[in-house]
């Protein structure tokens, strides 16, 4: 959901860009961090608790918490909430703690 | 209140010198701590356990210290999973004289019985696959060497001394301890007078203050060491990779953190515990350049603590001739905790005027006497 409508605030027309989820297309705009654009395409589910997989989703939005931890381009543990987004970013849901040899 | 014995220092050294007398049968140990449990050196410390060392004596408690802690959690009934990794040491040595020394260590290493190689560049890049070996000249490799929980073991040795009976009270400072002809009278606390005519001294960072209340003058300084960890990733790394003459050490802890320390060579002797970007600056640049890959963690939190030091980097695990009844195992030099469970025995074998297990006259106060140390302990981060 995205705010359309707002007393003081005024929201412009804004550029499309298109990144993968999993593999799958999405979309968000210009401005958007990756984690505003899952969450305004309703995927609440960002990441799984590492000891009992439970799931956790858009939490601190400030980059302390490690929440919305993804592998974003092959790199491991990037805070999705604090990331801008950018065309034809690949984005996956992170399994465990990260490898960090993917990156290396 | 009267006691036995009181222990002052309840890090890991305190609750194993009160586990080991309560174990053989004497009443009435009493510990105090200033702060909470495993609030000074212990917890503090880098939770690595080695047996490469370059004197004698260091390697005798590591080598007896280790084989106490593979069986440590039945031996202590602990209900907890110590966190006890046995996946070694791996020690780099970047220049020729380093080398050199370390053939000379692994003979004397290997004569007590401990099974370290030495290994070219090739061979530790088996063992650690990210190791920068541009500047490694050599290695040697300790297959049980390793990492152990802080926490855990010294809540492990209280819980197993509680049971036997011994009193503790931490967050209860000592003030005072009266003394008549030498002779240990009372323990004066925060809230408590203790009748005793024994003391131990394991204050780690404190410990020369806490002799001086008796009058013995304990030849040891402390000094800050910087310490930090990273966010967990998946296992990488099986040993600590160590390196005297890059002054580093690190390790991936079973929860995935990386832990590394080294040396601030200007270090002030004083309490400090205090951390600085300095060191954070250095740290990393140090990783990075033997331990590559680090260089994509972040680094959650860092923190100092005490490293207690005596003239030639060994501890004192003694009795005195300043005070009768004072019994100190101070000065481990940044090795406290690798060296508690021998600690542990070899005090409560002094205090209840046993045999040691070893011999010890090495390790006693009274070596300071004569300028002349006969042996220094150059492994040391």
């Amino acid at each position: 959901m995205r705010i359309k409508k707002h007393p003081i605030l005024e929201f412009g027309e804004q550029t499309k860009i298109h990144f993968t989820y999993n593999g799958k297309k999405m979309y968000g705009y210009i401005g958007d961090t990756v984690a505003s654009a899952l969450h305004a395409l309703g995927i609440r589910r960002l990441s799984d608790s590492i000891k009992l997989k439970r799931p956790r989703g858009f939490y601190c939005a400030i980059g302390n918490c490690a929440s919305c931890n993804m592998v974003v381009n092959d790199v491991p543990n990037v805070r999705t909430c604090i990331t801008e987004l950018e065309d034809g970013m690949i984005v996956k849901t992170q399994e465990g703690k990260g490898n960090v040899y993917e990156t290396f | 209140m009267k006691a036995n014995i009181v222990i002052i220092g309840g890090g890991i050294s305190g609750v194993s010198i009160a586990y080991n007398l309560a174990k053989k049968g004497m009443k009435d140990i009493v510990v105090f701590d200033d702060n909470y449990m495993t609030g000074g050196a212990t917890g503090r410390c880098g939770a690595g356990i080695r047996q490469q060392w370059g004197t004698l004596m260091n390697c005798k408690l590591a080598k007896m210290s280790i084989d106490f802690f593979e069986t440590a959690q039945e031996t202590l009934e602990y209900h907890r999973d110590v966190e006890f990794k046995q996946e070694g040491y791996l020690v780099v040595a970047t220049t020729k004289k380093e080398d050199e020394i370390s053939e000379k260590n692994v003979a004397l290493q290997n004569s007590v019985g401990i099974p370290t190689q030495k290994l070219t560049p090739k061979e530790a890049l088996t063992i650690v696959p990210h190791l920068n070996i541009d500047e490694v000249v050599s290695a040697t490799f300790c297959p049980t060497d390793g990492h152990l929980n802080p926490f855990l073991m010294t809540d492990a040795y209280y819980q197993a001394a509680k049971k036997l009976g011994v009193t503790f009270f931490y967050e209860e400072k000592v003030i005072e301890i009266v003394t008549k002809d030498k002779q240990i009278k009372k323990v004066i606390t925060e809230h408590h007078e203790v009748f005793t005519s024994k003391v131990v001294n394991v204050a780690g960072g404190y410990s020369r203050e806490v002799g001086l209340m008796a009058g013995v003058d304990i030849p040891v300084f402390s000094e800050n060491h910087e310490i930090l960890v990273t966010e967990p990733t998946e296992k990488i790394q099986g040993p600590m990779v160590i390196s005297f003459s890059k002054n580093i050490y690190c390790q991936q802890v079973p929860h995935g953190s990386f832990i590394m320390g080294r040396s601030d060579l200007q270090a002030l002797h004083n309490h400090d515990i205090g951390h600085t970007h300095q060191f954070l600056d250095e740290m990393a640049k140090t990783a990075v350049n033997l331990l590559p890959p680090l260089g994509d963690l972040r680094v959650v939190r860092q923190w100092g603590g005490s490293y207690n030091i005596t003239p030639d980097r060994q501890p004192i695990i003694s009795d005195t001739d300043q005070c009768s009844g004072y019994y100190m195992g101070v000065g481990f030099s940044g090795h406290g905790f690798m060296f508690a469970p021998i600690t542990g025995i070899l005090l409560s074998e002094i205090i209840l005027e046993e045999k040691p297990t070893i011999d010890i006259t090495k390790l006693h106060i009274d070596r300071f006497k004569n300028k002349n140390l006969q042996s220094y302990e150059t492994n040391v981060v």
